[in-house]
C-alpha cells in the first residue's frame, strides 16, 4: 500500500514572525523613521508590503547601559538599526574572552591531564565551584521577557583599556554578518544610559534590499568595501588578478543570499514531515539555462543535481568556497563555437550565500589570466565532451544512498562529523568511554545515530561550517575557539536557556543538570535544578586532538569533514 | 527476511554513560531515576527531592520546600526537612565492564592463592618439577643423605627449601644473574655452573680426567638431570674439547709444560698393563668421530712389539698338523688356552699348569712318562734332578710297587738306563735348563707316550734362560699382559657374536713379538655408521678415570 | 591499495620476516648456546609485557601516547609473533612437570582467546550491521522489557483467545529473556522461522480483524528477534574478553613466578 502523502503547509514567508509583540503603533514608528520612512513603499511587492516586513521580521529591543549587543566572533542572521541612544563598536584588539562570555583557549596541564586517571570516581556532571565561576567583569539580568542581558560591569575600564568608536540613531551594523553567515567583527556594546535598536532579521533585510535601491546601495557599497575585497584575493581562480583588476571585480560581482526558512526550528519541522525533497528547495541555477555566471558560494551548502528519470539526482553537495558553473564557462570560453548550457541544476540548501561573478567579467578578465593547466584544474573538463558532474572536487564515487543521506540530513554541514564504520565497530564503547575520562567523566556524545548501510552518523556536535547553534545565545557561551575552530561552549557562562539546544538540527546539545562533587544536583535559587548545555569540543583543551578517534581501536571512528566528499569516499575505500 | 531491520528509538535527552560502572535497577523497566548509581554501586536514590530550606526576609523558621525537578510534590517535605515521598532504592546492576573487573580480580587472588598454596608446601618440589629425576637421585634414601626430605630439591638446588625472600635472592644473585644478558648470551658449552658443588658433594673428584685439561666443564653438561633416567653421554659432550681444535691445541700446550710424573697414574703403574706410550703431545688429536678421524691405537700406530720374554708361535699352534690333539680329541683352538673370567670381559691368565702342560708334560724320560719335571722355579728343578733316584722311587711307588726294596731297585734301574742316553748328570742338567729346539746339546730330551714329539725340549725352547753368575740358569719371569688397550674398555663378552679370529689375527702370527691386538680399522668394520654398531666415544673410553 | 589491505601486507610480512628470523636463530643457537632457554625466555617476556601494555594504553586516552588502531595493530602482530617465541623457547616440546605444563597451557589459552576474539571482530561486527536494527548494549533489557509489555497488551488484554493460548504456552519465554544465543551466533534464522510459520499456521482459526492482531504479534516477533540478535553477537564482542583478560594477569603472575624459581633454580648448564 503506497504510503499515504502527509499534506503540509507550505512554509509561508510569514508563519512566525521574528517578534510577535510588535505592534502597529511599533510598525507606525518606524514607518516614520529614517530610512524606512524614505523607502518607496510603492517598489515593494504586494505579497512583501514593507509594513509586514516591518511587522514580521523586525523587533523593537531596548538596551540598558553597558549590555553587549553582539559579540565578536558570534554568528548572528540580525541586522541591527540604531533607533536612539549612543553604542560603541570596539576597535582592535578586542575584549578579552572572558568578558565576551568565553574561555581563554588553553591546553590542559600535565597535572590536570594526569589527573584524569581519577576522573572514574567523579559523578556524573559533577563541576567544581571554580569551573563555574566567570569573569566577574560580567554581570547578567534578565529583562521584561524573561531574556538574559549580560552587561560589561565596569564600564569606564572598558572604555579605558580599550579604542572604541561611537554609533548613533540611523547606523546600521551587523548587516554583513546577517546576509552572509559570517561571524560578526566586533563586539558592540550600549554606551548611553538606554538604546533602542531595531533587530532586522535577514529575510527581513535582503527583501528590504530588494526593493529600496538606497538600502542595496548602501550595503552593497559597505558589503564590497569590507567583506569583499579580501576575500577575492584568496580565491584560487583570480589569483593572477592584478590589484586593479581585482577592485574592478570586485565592483563587478553580484552577491545574493538564498533560502525560505531559517534551518533549525523550520527544518526540523519538515524534515519529520518528509517534504525535504529537492524539488521544493529554491532553485539557483537550472540546469539548461544559459550560463551567465559562475557561482561561487561563500556561506550555505548548495545541492547540485541532474535531471534523472522523472526526477532529480543528487550529483553532489558544494560548499563554502566552491565553484558552480566554471566548466561550462570556461569551454565556451575555449570553444565558443560550441556552446554548452549549464549541465546540472544548483538549489539553495536551507540558507545559502553566494557570489556571482558574471560570464562576461570572467571572459575579460579571469580567464585570461589562467594558464591551460589551471583552466583544466579547476574545470576538471575533457576537450570536447561536456564537462563532468561535479564542480572543483573531482566525481568522487560515493554510492548514490549515501549522497543521499547525507544530503537529507544536512550531515554535509560539518566539519568533524562523527562517522562510524559499523562493518568494523566491535561496539565496544572505547570511544564514549575516552571521550568520558577526557571530560570529567562525561561522555559528550551519544554512539548512536542516523545510519545509512554500513556508515553510521553519530549524535555528536559536528561542529559545522555554518553552526545555527551559535545564534542567539545570549551571554556568548557558545563559541568558536579560533577562526573556523571548534564550537565550544563555556559552562561557567552558560544559563541553561536552551537556546543553542533547540536550534542544534541534529539533536547535538544535550541539556544536563549539573552536581556538586558529591554528586547531589546543583539548585538555583528557583529550587530547580541548573541545566547547562553540553556538546563535544573536539578536545579542544587536551593534547592530541578527539579522543574518541584515537581510542578506536578497529579504526572504526573517524571526525570527518563532511564539506566536502574526498575525505569521506577515501575513508570508505581505505 | 533479508531487509535491514530499523533501530529502535530511543531518546536521545540522554547520554549513554558506559563509563558508569554501575547501572540504576530500574533501567530495565525503561524508568532510570535521574541520580543514578554511585560508583560504589549504592542506589544514590534517597527521596524524591532534597528539601530545601526557604527563609523568606523577616521569617524566622522559614519553610521547607520540594525541590522536585518534575515539579513540586503536593504534599510537599516533612517538617523536619526530610522528603515525604522517599523512593524506594533499587537493586544497582554491574555493567558487563565492572564485572569483568570482579572476575579479573578474583582470578588474579585465586591465582596467587593457589601459588601460595602449591609453592609454599610441601607440594612445592612435585610442582615445579620440570622432568622426572633420575632414580640414583630420587627416592628417600637419597634425600636422607642430603638431611632433606624426598620431596625437596634442596639437595641438589641451594634455593629448594628457601622461602619467597630467600627464592627471590637466590634469584637475583644467580650467576650468570637474571639481567646479565650479555653473561647469559656468551656463556660457553660446558661451563661450570652453581649445580656442581651440589654435584661434587658426593661425587667428588670432578676433575678426573687429564692434568692437561684446560677448561672444566659442568657436571650437567654431560649428565643432564630431570630427563628420566639419566642418559647417557653422547660424542657431543665428548668433542666439546676433543672436537675443538683450539681447546686441543691448548691442551697440547698444557701438557708439554706439565711434568711426567704428572700423567703417571694407577694404569701407567701397573705393571700387568701394556704401557702404551704417550705421545708428546699428549692425547690431543682433534676427534670429530671414531670411524672418521680418530687416531690408530698407540701399540699399532708406534709399532710396538710384544717384550714378553716366553716365546710362543700362535700360527704353529693353531694351524700346524704337527700339532697334537687335546686331551678331549680335538684340535687346539684359541677357548682352551684363554678362558673368560667369570664376567667374560676379559680372560684368564694363561697359566702353564692348566693350559701348557696338557701338551709340554715336561717329561724327560721316554720311558717314564709319569714323571715330570716340576714347573716354575728352576731350583726346584735342580733340586728335583739332584733327587731323580727318590722321584723314580716314587713313580715305582705310585704304579704299585710296594715294597721299598722293589723300589730302590726300580729306581736304579731306570736311572741306568737313563744314564745310558745322557752324558753325565750336568750335562742333563744343562740340557734341561739351557736346549732349545735347535740348539743346545740334544735336540729331544723326552716324549710323551706314543705321541711323536713330546716336546719338552729344555726350558729354554719356550723360556729365556741365561746363565748366572755360577753357571746356574736364570730364566726371566715371562710377561704376560693382562691388559694391552688399557685407555678403553672392551667387553669379550658382548662381542660373542664375533669369533676370535675375526678380531685376533693369531692364525698369522708366528713371532711371539707380534701384538695380535685388532688395529681401529678392524673395530671400524663394525663400530661405525656403515656397520650399524655404536661408535660413540663412551661405548669404549670413561671420562671420570685417570687413564 | 585500501589502508587496511596496507596494514595488512605490512605487518604480515614484517611478522614473517620476524618469525623466519626467530626459526634462523633457532637453528643456530638452541643447542649451541647453553643459556638459550633464558634468552629466549627474556624475548617472550618482553613482547608479551608490551602486549600487556595495550591495556595500560587503553586506560589513559586523554594522554597523547598513539592511536589505539596502531596499538591493535601492534599487538595482534606482536601477538602472533609469540606464538613462534613461544615454541623456540619450549623447544617445540611441551613441558613436563606441573607448574611450567601449566604455564604453557595458560599462554595457549590467552593466545587462543585474542585469536579467537580477534576473528570475532572482525566477523561480527559486518553481521550487525546487515541486520541492522542498531542499538546499544545497555538499552536492550529496556528494550525487551518494552516489547514483551507491547506484546502482553496486545494479545492478553482482550485479545483473541487463540492467540492468547499461544502466546502463554510458546511466547511468554520468547519475550520474558533473550532467547537463542547459539543460532543467533551462527547465523541461523531457523528458531525465528519456526515461531513464524507457527503464527501462519493460526491464521486459519482467525478473522480478519483478528489477523491483524496477529501480524503485528508477528512483527513484534521479529523485533524482539532482532533485538536478541543484537544482544547475542554484542555480548559476545564483550563476553571473549572475559576470558583474555582475567587469564593475561594469571599468564603475567605465573611468569614472573616462571623466572624467578628458573633462576634461583639454575646451576645447569645446556
Amino acid at each position: 500500500m503506497p504510503p499515504t502523502p502527509s499534506i503540509v503547509e507550505r512554509p509561508q514567508r510569514w508563519d512566525v514572525a521574528f517578534d510577535p509583540a510588535m505592534t502597529d503603533a511599533d510598525v507606525d514608528r518606524l514607518m516614520a523613521t529614517p530610512p524606512f520612512s524614505n523607502m518607496p513603499v510603492e517598489k515593494f511587492p504586494k505579497r512583501t508590503p514593507l509594513r509586514e516586513i516591518l511587522r514580521n521580521d523586525t523587533s523593537i529591543r531596548r538596551y540598558r547601559k553597558g549590555e553587549i549587543i553582539v559579540r565578536q566572533g558570534d554568528y548572528g542572521t540580525s541586522a541591527f538599526l540604531i533607533l536612539s541612544g549612543a553604542t560603541r563598536v570596539v576597535l582592535k584588539p578586542d575584549l578579552p574572552p572572558s568578558l565576551l562570555g568565553r574561555q581563554a583557549p588553553s591546553k590542559k596541564g600535565f597535572f590536570r591531564t594526569l589527573a584524569q586517571l581519577w576522573s572514574e570516581r567523579r559523578p556524573p556532571e559533577s563541576f567544581r565551584r571554580k569551573d563555574l565561576r566567570h569573569d566577574s567583569g560580567l554581570g547578567a539580568r534578565r529583562d521584561e521577557d524573561e531574556n538574559v542581558r549580560v552587561f560589561l560591569q565596569d564600564l569606564p575600564r572598558v572604555l579605558d583599556k580599550h579604542r572604541t568608536e561611537e554609533m548613533t540613531a540611523g547606523d546600521f551594523f551587523g548587516e554583513i554578518a546577517a546576509l552572509s553567515r559570517m561571524p560578526r567583527t566586533s563586539t558592540i556594546f550600549t554606551a548611553s544610559d538606554e538604546a533602542e535598536l531595531l533587530e532586522i532579521r535577514w529575510q527581513g533585510l535582503r527583501d528590504l534590499m530588494r526593493s529600496s535601491d538606497e538600502l542595496r546601495k548602501h550595503i552593497d557599497r559597505i558589503y564590497r568595501e569590507r567583506a569583499l575585497a579580501s576575500y577575492l584575493r584568496a580565491t584560487p581562480i583570480f589569483r593572477h588578478l592584478s590589484k586593479e583588476q581585482l577592485a574592478d571585480l570586485a565592483t563587478q560581482v553580484q552577491f545574493a543570499s538564498y533560502g525560505d526558512y531559517d534551518w533549525s526550528g523550520d527544518y526540523k519541522r519538515l524534515a519529520k514531515a518528509g517534504s525535504m525533497r529537492p524539488e521544493k528547495e529554491p532553485v539557483i541555477v537550472q540546469e539548461g539555462d544559459y550560463p551567465n555566471g559562475v557561482v561561487l558560494l561563500r556561506a550555505g551548502f548548495a545541492r547540485v543535481s541532474q535531471k534523472f528519470g522523472s526526477g532529480e539526482r543528487t550529483l553532489n553537495y558544494i560548499g563554502a568556497g566552491q565553484l558552480f558553473g566554471f566548466d561550462e564557462i570556461a569551454h565556451n570560453f575555449q570553444k565558443p563555437q560550441d556552446p554548452v548550457p549549464y549541465q546540472h541544476t544548483l538549489r539553495a540548501i536551507g540558507y545559502t550565500h553566494l557570489l556571482i561573478v558574471p560570464t562576461r567579467v570572467m571572459e575579460q578578465l579571469v580567464l585570461p589570466t589562467l594558464s591551460q593547466k589551471e583552466l583544466s584544474r579547476f574545470a576538471n573538463g575533457r576537450d570536447g565532451a561536456p564537462p563532468p558532474s561535479a564542480p572543483q572536487p573531482s566525481a568522487t564515487p560515493i554510492a548514490a544512498d549515501t549522497l543521499e543521506f547525507l544530503t537529507a540530513n544536512r550531515f554535509f554541514n560539518g566539519t568533524a562529523t562523527m562517522v562510524i564504520d559499523l562493518d568494523r565497530c566491535t561496539r565496544c564503547d572505547d570511544c564514549v568511554r575516552a571521550c568520558a575520562s577526557t571530560h570529567d567523566n562525561n561522555p559528550r556524545f551519544l554512539r548512536h545515530g542516523p545510519s545509512s548501510g554500513r556508515l553510521m552518523v553519530a549524535n555528536a556536535c559536528m561542529h559545522c561550517a555554518d553552526p545555527v547553534c551559535m545564534i542567539g545565545c545570549p551571554t556568548g557561551a557558545i563559541h568558536r575557539e579560533s577562526f573556523a575552530g571548534q564550537v565550544v561552549i563555556n559552562p561557567a557562562t552558560c544559563i541553561g536557556c536552551k537556546a543553542c539546544a533547540n536550534n542544534c538540527p541534529y539533536e547535538a546539545i544535550r541539556m544536563v543538570e549539573i552536581r556538586d562533587e558529591g554528586g547531589e544536583f546543583i539548585m538555583g535559587e528557583d529550587l530547580r535544578p541548573i541545566l547547562k548545555a553540553t556538546k563535544c569540543d573536539l578536545c579542544v583543551e587536551s593534547w592530541g586532538g578527539p579522543a574518541c578517534e584515537r581510542a578506536c581501536p578497529h579504526g572504526a571512528l573517524e571526525r570527518m569533514n563532511l564539506n566536502d566528499l574526498e575525505s569521506l569516499a577515501d575513508w570508505m575505500k581505505r | 527476511m533479508s531487509e535491514q531491520l530499523p533501530a529502535p528509538d530511543f531518546d536521545s535527552q540522554n547520554y549513554q554513560r558506559p563509563n558508569q560502572k554501575w547501572i540504576c535497577g530500574r533501567a530495565t523497566e525503561g524508568s532510570p531515576c535521574r541520580k543514578g548509581p554511585d560508583n560504589k554501586g549504592r542506589c544514590g536514590a534517597t527521596a524524591e527531592c532534597a528539601p530545601v530550606l526557604e527563609k523568606k526576609p523577616g521569617e524566622e523558621k522559614g519553610r521547607w520546600r520540594c525541590t522536585r525537578s518534575g515539579g513540586a510534590c503536593e504534599s510537599g517535605p516533612l517538617p523536619d526537612g526530610s522528603c515525604g515521598r522517599p523512593a524506594v532504592k533499587c537493586a544497582p546492576v554491574p555493567t558487563l565492564r565492572t564485572r569483568r573487573g570482579q572476575l579479573t580480580r578474583a582470578v588474579i587472588v585465586a591465582t596467587i592463592a593457589l601459588l601460595l598454596i602449591l609453592l609454599g608446601g610441601s607440594w612445592r618440589g612435585s610442582f615445579i618439577n620440570p622432568g622426572p629425576i633420575s632414580t640414583a637421585h630420587s627416592g628417600e634414601k637419597f634425600a636422607s643423605m642430603h638431611g632433606t626430605n624426598s620431596q625437596s630439591c634442596a639437595a641438589c638446588h641451594r634455593a629448594g627449601d628457601f622461602g619467597p625472600s630467600g627464592l627471590i635472592s637466590a634469584a637475583w644473585h644467580a650467576k650468570p644473574g637474571p639481567f646479565s644478558l650479555t653473561e647469559l648470551a656468551y656463556a660457553r658449552r660446558g661451563e661450570s655452573t652453581a649445580i656442581d658443588t651440589a654435584c661434587q658433594k658426593c661425587h667428588p673428584g670432578h676433575a678426573l680426567h687429564q692434568p692437561n685439561v684446560v677448561q672444566d666443564v659442568s657436571c650437567s653438561y654431560c649428565h643432564q638431570e630431570h630427563r628420566g633416567p639419566m642418559a647417557a653421554t653422547t660424542d657431543t659432550h665428548c668433542g666439546i674439547c676433543h672436537a675443538d681444535t683450539e681447546v686441543m691445541r691448548a691442551a697440547s700446550v698444557k701438557g708439554t709444560r706439565l711434568p711426567e710424573d704428572a700423567f703417571h697414574t694407577s694404569i701407567t703403574r701397573d705393571p700387568n698393563v701394556f704401557q702404551a706410550s704417550r705421545p708428546r703431545s699428549g692425547f690431543t688429536n682433534v676427534i670429530h668421530r671414531f670411524s672418521s678421524d680418530h687416531p690408530e691405537f698407540r701399540l699399532h700406530a708406534d709399532k710396538r712389539r710384544d717384550p714378553n720374554t716366553l716365546m710362543f708361535n700362535h700360527a704353529l699352534h693353531l694351524t700346524s698338523d704337527t700339532i697334537q690333539k687335546l686331551p678331549s680329541g680335538q684340535k687346539l683352538d684359541c677357548v682352551f688356552c684363554h678362558q673368560p673370567e667369570a664376567a667374560g670381559v676379559y680372560f684368564q691368565r694363561i697359566r702353564f699348569e692348566k693350559h701348557c702342560q696338557a701338551c709340554h708334560s715336561l717329561q724327560f724320560d721316554p720311558e717314564t712318562p709319569g714323571l715330570t719335571l716340576p714347573h716354575g722355579n728352576p731350583e726346584f728343578v735342580s733340586a728335583f734332578l739332584h733327587s731323580l733316584p727318590r722321584q723314580y722311587a716314587d713313580v715305582a711307588a705310585r704304579s704299585g710297587i710296594t715294597r721299598p726294596e722293589r723300589q730302590t731297585e726300580f729306581a736304579r734301574e731306570k736311572l741306568q738306563r737313563l744314564q745310558a742316553r745322557v752324558v753325565s748328570g750336568e750335562d742333563f742338567e744343562k740340557r734341561v735348563f739351557f736346549s732349545t729346539a735347535t740348539s743346545g746339546p740334544e735336540r729331544r730330551v723326552g716324549s710323551v707316550n706314543g705321541a711323536t714329539s713330546s716336546l719338552y725340549l729344555g726350558c729354554a725352547y719356550c723360556h729365556d734362560v741365561t746363565s748366572g753368575p755360577h753357571g746356574n740358569p736364570v730364566i726371566t719371569k715371562p710377561l704376560v699382559f693382562d691388559r694391552w688397550l688399557p685407555r678403553a674398555q672392551f667387553n669379550h663378552a658382548k662381542h660373542s657374536a664375533v669369533t676370535c679370529g675375526n678380531c685376533h689375527q693369531a692364525e698369522a702370527s708366528h713371532d711371539t713379538a707380534d701384538i695380535i691386538l685388532p688395529t681401529k680399522t678392524s673395530c671400524v668394520t663394525c663400530h661405525s655408521a656403515a656397520g650399524g654398531v655404536s661408535d660413540s666415544c663412551a661405548t669404549c673410553h670413561t671420562y671420570h678415570r685417570k687413564l | 591499495m585500501s589502508r587496511f589491505g596496507r596494514q595488512t601486507v605490512v605487518g604480515t610480512f614484517l611478522l614473517l620476516l620476524a618469525s623466519a628470523g626467530v626459526v634462523i636463530a633457532h637453528r643456530r643457537w638452541s643447542e649451541e648456546l647453553p643459556n638459550y632457554a633464558y634468552l629466549s625466555g627474556w624475548v617472550l617476556m618482553a613482547v608479551m609485557i608490551l602486549l600487556a601494555l595495550y591495556n595500560m594504553r587503553k586506560r589513559l586516552p586523554f594522554l597523547s601516547l598513539g592511536s589505539s588502531e596502531a596499538w591493535l595493530q601492534i599487538h595482534v602482530y606482536a601477538g602472533f609473533f609469540t606464538v613462534i617465541l613461544f615454541l623456540a623457547h619450549l623447544k617445540f616440546r611441551m613441558p613436563t612437570g606441573w607448574f611450567e605444563g601449566a604455564l604453557a597451557w595458560l599462554y595457549i589459552l590467552v593466545t587462543g582467546s585474542g585469536i579467537v576474539g580477534l576473528f570475532l571482530s572482525r566477523v561480527l561486527p559486518r553481521r550487525l550491521a546487515t541486520r541492522g536494527g542498531e542499538v546499544i548494549y545497555e538499552k536492550i533489557p529496556a528494550l525487551r522489557n518494552a516489547l514483551r509489555q507491547e506484546a502482553e497488551t496486545l494479545v492478553l488484554a482482550g485479545g483473541p483467545q487463540v492467540i492468547a493460548n499461544f502466546y502463554t504456552e510458546n511466547l511468554h519465554d520468547f519475550f520474558r529473556r533473550p532467547k537463542y544465543f547459539w543460532p543467533h551466533l551462527l547465523d541461523s534464522r531457523r528458531p525465528l522461522n519456526a515461531i513464524v510459520t507457527e503464527l501462519d499456521e493460526l491464521r486459519r482459526y482467525l478473522n480478519e480483524a483478528e489477523r491483524t492482531t496477529l501480524e503485528k504479534l508477528a512483527d513484534l516477533v521479529r523485533r524482539k528477534d532482532g533485538l536478541d540478535y543484537h544482544h547475542a553477537l554484542q555480548v559476545t564482542l564483550k563476553l571473549w574478553l572475559f576470558v583474555h583478560l582475567p587469564l593475561t594477569y594469571s599468564l603475567m603472575i605465573f611468569s614472573v613466578l616462571h623466572i624467578i624459581i628458573v633462576f634461583a633454580f639454575s646451576g645447569g648448564a645446556r
